[in-house]
């Protein structure tokens, strides 16, 4: 029988997850939420054009004034949507996965390899022409503690789909 | 057919029919009310127009569903042990599960596929959410030889095992273990759930209230008589009235509720786990298993503290959706020994409360912003440039903002967390003062979360997802914080721990 021993762990001397260096997502991610959003806008607008050609009421409204403030939300969403973008990283470690979200706060999240249950590849159709997959990492503990990973060339997302997927086996 | 599950294949070919129905019914669900509007309407629209629209719809969805079921494949991938699900016409999902970790495979039949002579397969895994894999249209025998296939495994087979202990086998031997009295389902009737209580009167008499006025009865209720009365007597007189009569109609309702509700508490051992039944009209009975448990959240308020009882909430592991309801079991009434005994056979040792943790008074300062600051500057607001008639209730603001203001106090100073070596303990409440406790190998995940502003200040939010529930702590000392999350991730990196 080996020797068991059980020392006192040293805090200060456990790996760091905040100083893990977090991969960013792929460029080709930006121009996905770039044109997503620009679609959904261009039909808020027409619908907006629409009825303002058809309800005689709104017409009392100045267009400009109307126009300036599509502009400015159009913008300060955009605005927005950058900073989120920016914030999103990822890191797979030797025993867990890293993701860091969120838009006014930091949020970083750490799933231990040894709790997922299962995963998935989703690939939107607008990703599929950029060749970009998101990853989802599913736990047993609800919605609240899934990761969902966007913006990965799809090869990659493979890639850490079977590094996970070995990373499961190996633990049970 | 095949036995063999090593190639994509798709479902049987009759399941386009499946398809088809379910994308009309998701489709009428979600267009119901246009569909309604329209065929109203449809009067001053040419008929022509409204059946080619609704054939076009149907063609429509019948390509979907044509598409939907030419891009489901599913296959077990022997090499890695894997079920492997492909779906999506424009978007496409592959989800990917690992054999050993599918719980339970059920075969499902509706009325549609019992007419056409297929079978539903749904795989389950211990998340949550039902994202797992679920084929709709399938064969009997390949239903069978699916899931034989996928349970084929062995640490399938044992989780089944100790699953499934059955129910009878548990009633054979009856030592109770814990038995609550009367008396103290009395002292915890009389001492919990004010508020809830309190709501519900609220609601019953505005109801009533409401249903006399849309009858057209208002004499029932003339309001000559209740302005007479308003007059006659002293506004205070009458506010104390109604709140000692509220009172009396909670304390009467808390108590037989309670009573119904838990009459007979009997809680027996066996076999390590335990055997709650208890209930005055119908019984229920519900069991326990330590090794299930995710969340015990102990509580107790100033009254319940001097007549020692308290409640103990116990949140279990959830594999699916509507089982949420069982999953939350509840013992109101045990003293501190009883508390102490469940606390041991849960968890095997007693939790103790270790490290504190103080949250930073930013998060008391926080609280009185949004519940006190906020609300009385629209006060305010609505007084000076809308209503000056609001100022007639500056009194009640002024006790709404001391009430307030108690609450938040008390709220923060009992809000803490403990750390100890297993265990982690978070305190809350301002006056049922809750404990919850989790065990750090029970956790699935840990979120830390910052503000920007806080960045400097080092102060940070922790939220630690379990199987059954969240439990997070906010702006706490963001350093030590993370510290801690190393800790505990270390230690569930390396033990192979069993979470339920």
């Amino acid at each position: 029988m080996e020797e068991f021993t059980n020392e006192t762990i040293d805090t200060k001397q456990l790996p760091r997850f905040e100083e893990v260096q977090l991969t960013a997502l792929h460029k080709n991610y930006w121009k996905v939420l770039l044109i997503n959003n620009a679609i959904i806008f261009s039909i808020i607008a027409i619908v907006m054009i629409f009825l303002w050609i058809n309800i005689e009421d709104s017409q009392e409204f100045s267009p400009f004034w109307v126009f300036g403030v599509f502009l400015v939300i159009v913008n300060v969403s955009f605005f927005l949507y950058r900073i989120s973008f920016k914030k999103k990283a990822y890191a797979f470690r030797n025993h867990d996965v890293i993701y860091r979200s969120g838009l006014v706060a930091t949020n970083t999240m750490v799933i231990p390899y040894n709790r997922v249950q299962h995963v998935a590849l989703h690939e939107g159709f607008l990703s599929r022409y950029f060749g970009l997959a998101k990853v989802e990492i599913f736990t047993a503990g609800g919605s609240a503690s899934d990761i969902e990973i966007p913006g990965i060339a799809k090869e990659e997302a493979e890639n850490i789909k079977q590094l996970l997927m070995g990373k499961i086996q190996k633990q049970l | 057919m095949e036995t063999n599950f090593n190639k994509p294949q798709r479902q049987s070919s009759i399941g386009v029919l499946v398809m088809f129905v379910d994308s009309l019914q998701k489709f009428g669900r979600a267009f119901f009310p246009i569909i309604i509007i329209y065929f109203f309407k449809s009067e001053s629209l040419s008929k022509l127009y409204l059946y080619f629209g609704l054939v076009g719809i149907v063609l429509v969805i019948a390509v979907i569903a044509y598409l939907s079921f030419i891009n489901f494949t599913f296959y077990i991938d022997d090499e890695n042990d894997e079920f492997i699900v492909n779906e999506g016409i424009i978007n496409k999902t592959k989800t990917t599960i690992q054999l050993n970790r599918i719980q339970q495979v059920n075969i499902q039949q509706s009325l549609l596929q019992r007419i056409i002579g297929v079978y539903a397969l749904n795989v389950d895994t211990a998340g949550s959410d039902n994202k797992e894999g679920n084929i709709k249209a399938i064969s009997h025998s390949v239903a069978l030889a699916l899931k034989a296939k996928l349970l084929n495994n062995e640490a399938r087979k044992e989780i089944i095992s100790s699953d499934e202990a059955p129910i009878e086998e548990v009633k054979s031997s009856d030592y109770p273990f814990l038995k609550i009295d009367f008396l103290s389902l009395l002292k915890v009737g009389i001492t919990s759930n004010y508020v809830r209580s309190f709501g519900l009167i609220l609601t019953f008499f505005f109801t009533i209230f409401e249903n006399l006025r849309n009858i057209g009865k208002e004499d029932l209720i003339d309001e000559r008589t209740i302005d007479g009365f308003v007059e006659n007597n002293s506004a205070f007189y009458l506010v104390s009235v109604f709140i000692l009569g509220m009172f009396c109609v909670v304390f009467v309702i808390n108590i037989s509720r309670t009573l119904i509700k838990y009459f007979n508490y009997n809680i027996t051992k066996q076999k390590g786990s335990l055997l709650l039944s208890y209930g005055l009209i119908n019984t229920q009975s519900t069991i326990l298993k330590p090794e299930k448990v995710q969340i015990v959240n102990i509580s107790r308020n100033f009254f319940q503290k001097k007549l020692n009882v308290l409640e103990i909430k116990i949140k279990q592991a959830i594999s699916d959706e509507s089982k949420q309801k069982k999953s939350l079991i509840e013992i109101p009434g045990c003293n501190e020994n009883e508390r102490d005994e469940i606390l041991k056979l849960i968890f095997k040792q007693l939790p103790e409360k270790g490290i504190m943790m103080k949250p930073n008074f930013r998060k008391l300062v926080f609280s009185i912003f949004l519940t006190i600051v906020l609300p009385l500057t629209g006060f305010f607001i609505f007084g000076k440039y809308i209503n000056a008639e609001a100022f007639e209730f500056l009194n009640l603001a002024v006790f709404y903002t001391l009430f307030f203001l108690i609450i938040h106090y008390f709220g923060f100073r009992n809000y803490r967390l403990y750390i100890n070596k297993n265990h982690i303990i978070k305190q809350s409440g301002a006056w049922d003062i809750d404990n919850e406790i989790i065990e750090i190998g029970k956790i699935q995940a840990i979120t830390t979360s910052q503000l920007f502003w806080h960045k400097n200040l080092n102060i940070g939010s922790l939220t630690l997802h379990t199987a059954g529930g969240n439990l997070s702590f906010q702006l706490g000392n963001y350093a030590k914080i993370k510290e801690y999350v190393n800790l505990w991730l270390y230690e569930i990196e390396t033990s192979n721990s069993n979470w339920m």
